[in-house]
């Protein structure tokens, strides 16, 4: 009795605030019953798991019932509840107004952790890294194999990560950059004062520059550099370290672009149509990053996230289209449009459609329709036939990117001898 | 250049709008596919109206086309080329039958005279690099500029002399149009956000007028008012005219996507003459639509 007091005990300390343990027993269950009832039927199964070196403590202690409900249940395993409450009625891991959340707190626990036992530390299912990898495969794999390699990726995410969620931070981080990273980096050692050329960087976004997971550029920079970054030119665009300004630039906008970038620039706003983007807000920053990024052209991410900032509606309604368009889905807009300018509406890159199309499908063999130039739209004079003809390409609501419901709707457009 | 007179059609019906302004419906009233010299059209994305006349602003072909409108009947088609006017994609009417021209390359606003000869560019006085993105001209021809550089409503007295400056929201947006009504309320278009924002005669700043549009619009590119208590707003990327009260509210949609008459791809410029005919710079279709609003 003493042992099931204590373990009880222990349950409330490790486990806060251990509501179902410290329920009173539902079942009635007679002295020493509980679990050694449950077991009499599912030792087979149960013996194993009580020997592996992480047991959960419900489980250790025989609390069945903890979980389980012993006669019926509207829940598969005869779970008394859905299975995260169960876990969140013991475990309150999750912050109550998080900056993020890890998917997998959502779906269901057991993604993570073994309700029963555990080879491994917190009823993990697999080793940590090997976990996290199971979803993060692409973060873990460049962190194998970046040649400038972060202490902390090798040894577990949860050193900069809390797997359940944040309440400060975006990215399940412990706390936000910088502060996360001057608590290992102490900023004012001469030597990394001497590398940001005595600029303030400790109140600065690391991860502006570093990639935190490991790159193949010393000081771990992202892969692909700005040249002034690389040389420690940073006073080419910035005031100088120690200015009242600050980090301030010396131009605003395009102004100090063009300074290096000026034959690119003038190619842009040389034409018919410049981008709203390049004149406007951040200008050049809108899209890129100054110092540092992972893509080249230092674009600040994936361009479905960087051109859906502005064109959320365009990505959603291909997230919404019965069928995908392949460059959209890939991350790449610049497949078709010119993110800077062009002399085309809507930017494109070819102002013919079936030349753009062309470059990745072969319409001769997708179609025997009549499509070019001289074939005329029979429902607008001064229209040809092109792909854009039948197709939208961000998608549409019905299959095959056709603006109609129906195949035939589409073709009697044209062919309205058989409308019926 | 012929233009079909076609029977009439209500393209979609009435939304169960509470207001009476909601009652707007439109009569396709045909295409306009080309000049006098049957040169097609190629994406055009201007145009603007009078009692009589209509310009087009003939993007694609770098120049503008002047036509007679008179009881329906669009007529004659003169094509006006300019050096200075190689992208031309808004045009404005003044009260003196003045032409002014928003040119996309050059970034500026040209004014030509009523027979369509360059007067000089509208560069705003007491204001620096401006980029000019759409603008407006109200009864007293005041002109209002959106100005991309400095992020505001620049207001123009009939020298160019900036009179007065009204900062866009800062916030995450893309504003492409304004509009000015008759009581001097200037309305601002988001295009990313699918909002419409106002700021009245005296006010100093813009406030949302309506928000929440993205299910009824998706990267709008033209806001004009009607004169009668309704914004009407080109929906581009989802092929339509979306009708709101001044107050905001929404009242309906109007048209839809598609090539044959009476639908649109990819709308750009609306215009509106006084008698209630309304003129669209159908600039996917190769063409300007033509319809006759009913109330």
């Amino acid at each position: 009795m003493r042992s099931r007091i204590l373990l009880a005990l222990l349950a409330v300390l490790l486990l806060p605030p251990a509501r179902a343990l410290a329920a009173p027993d539902p079942f009635k269950l007679k002295p020493g019953a509980d679990g050694k009832v449950c077991l009499g039927c599912h030792s087979g199964e149960l013996d194993p798991v009580l020997k592996k070196p992480f047991v959960h403590t419900p489980v250790k202690s025989r609390n069945c019932v903890g979980c389980h409900s012993p006669h019926a249940a509207n829940h598969g395993k005869m779970l008394a509840d859905e299975p995260g409450k169960i876990c969140a009625s013991c475990h309150d891991v999750v912050p109550a107004k998080p900056k993020s959340t890890h998917e997998p707190v959502e779906s269901g626990c057991t993604t993570c952790h073994d309700p029963h036992a555990s080879n491994f530390k917190n009823n993990l299912v697999k080793a940590p890294q090997d976990l996290c990898a199971g979803c993060h495969k692409p973060v873990l794999q460049t962190a194998t194999d970046a040649k400038f390699k972060h202490y902390p990726v090798q040894q577990d995410c949860t050193t900069c990560h809390d797997p359940h969620g944040s309440a400060s931070s975006a990215s399940l981080l412990k706390s936000a950059v910088p502060q996360l990273c001057v608590g290992c980096h102490k900023m004012n050692r001469p030597n990394l004062v001497a590398k940001h050329q005595g600029y303030p960087v400790a109140t600065a976004r690391c991860t502006a520059c570093h990639d935190p997971h490991g790159s193949n550029v010393r000081g771990m920079l992202y892969d692909h550099v700005h040249p002034p970054v690389a040389k420690a030119m940073c006073g080419q665009c910035h005031e100088p370290p120690g200015s009242p300004k600050g980090f301030q630039p010396k131009l605003a906008g395009v102004a100090l672009c063009k300074g290096c970038h000026a034959q690119k620039v003038n190619s842009m706003l040389d034409r018919n149509r410049v981008h709203w983007a390049v004149l406007g807000g951040d200008s050049c920053l809108g899209c890129h990053s100054p110092h540092a990024g992972k893509d080249k052209g230092m674009v600040k991410g994936n361009m479905v996230t960087v051109c859906g900032a502005c064109h959320a509606d365009t990505i959603k309604r291909q997230a919404l289209s019965e069928t995908k368009h392949k460059p959209i889905s890939d991350g790449q807009c610049t497949k078709c449009h010119d993110p800077h300018g062009s002399s085309a509406p809507l930017l494109l890159v070819k102002p013919d459609a079936i030349e753009l199309c062309g470059t990745c499908h072969d319409w001769q063999k997708h179609s025997t329709h009549p499509l070019g130039p001289s074939h005329k739209d029979p429902r607008n004079q001064n229209l040809t036939l092109n792909c854009l003809s039948c197709h939208r390409a961000h998608g549409t609501e019905y299959k095959h990117m056709n603006p109609f419901p129906t195949t035939t709707e589409l073709c009697t457009k044209c062919h309205a001898s058989f409308r019926r | 250049m012929s233009t079909s007179m076609k029977s009439a059609l209500a393209l979609l019906l009435l939304c169960a709008a509470p207001a009476a302004r909601a009652d707007i419906a439109l009569v396709s009233r045909g295409p306009v596919y080309a000049d006098a010299k049957a040169v097609p059209f190629q994406a055009p994305e201007g145009v603007a109206c009078s009692d009589g006349g209509l310009v087009v602003a003939d993007t694609g072909n770098g120049r503008l086309v002047r036509f007679d409108w008179k009881d329906g009947v669009v007529s004659g088609g003169t094509e006006i080329k300019l050096a200075q006017l190689t992208y031309p994609i808004r045009l404005q009417l003044d009260s003196k039958g003045d032409l002014l021209v928003l040119d996309r390359r050059a970034k500026r606003i040209a004014r030509l005279d009523p027979k369509g000869a360059f007067q000089g560019w509208v560069d705003p006085k007491g204001a620096a690099n401006v980029v000019p993105l759409a603008f407006k001209v109200d009864a007293a021809d005041a002109l209002y500029v959106l100005d991309q550089t400095s992020g505001s409503v620049l207001v123009l007295d009939a020298s160019g002399a900036v009179t007065r400056t009204v900062p866009l929201p800062k916030r995450p947006a893309i504003f492409v149009d304004l509009a000015v009504d008759g009581a001097g309320t200037i309305y601002a278009l988001d295009a990313a956000g699918s909002e419409v924002w106002s700021v009245e005669k005296a006010g100093a700043e813009f406030k949302p007028l309506s928000k929440g549009l993205k299910d009824a619009m998706s990267f709008p590119s033209y806001l004009t008012t009607d004169g009668k208590g309704a914004l009407l707003v080109s929906d581009q990327n989802g092929n339509g005219i979306v009708l709101l009260g001044i107050d905001g509210s929404y009242l309906g949609r109007r048209l839809s996507i598609g090539w044959s008459e009476g639908a649109v791809y990819y709308p750009v410029q609306l215009c509106l003459t006084p008698s209630g005919e309304l003129a669209v710079a159908d600039r996917g279709n190769n063409r300007i639509d033509l319809f006759t609003v009913t109330r």
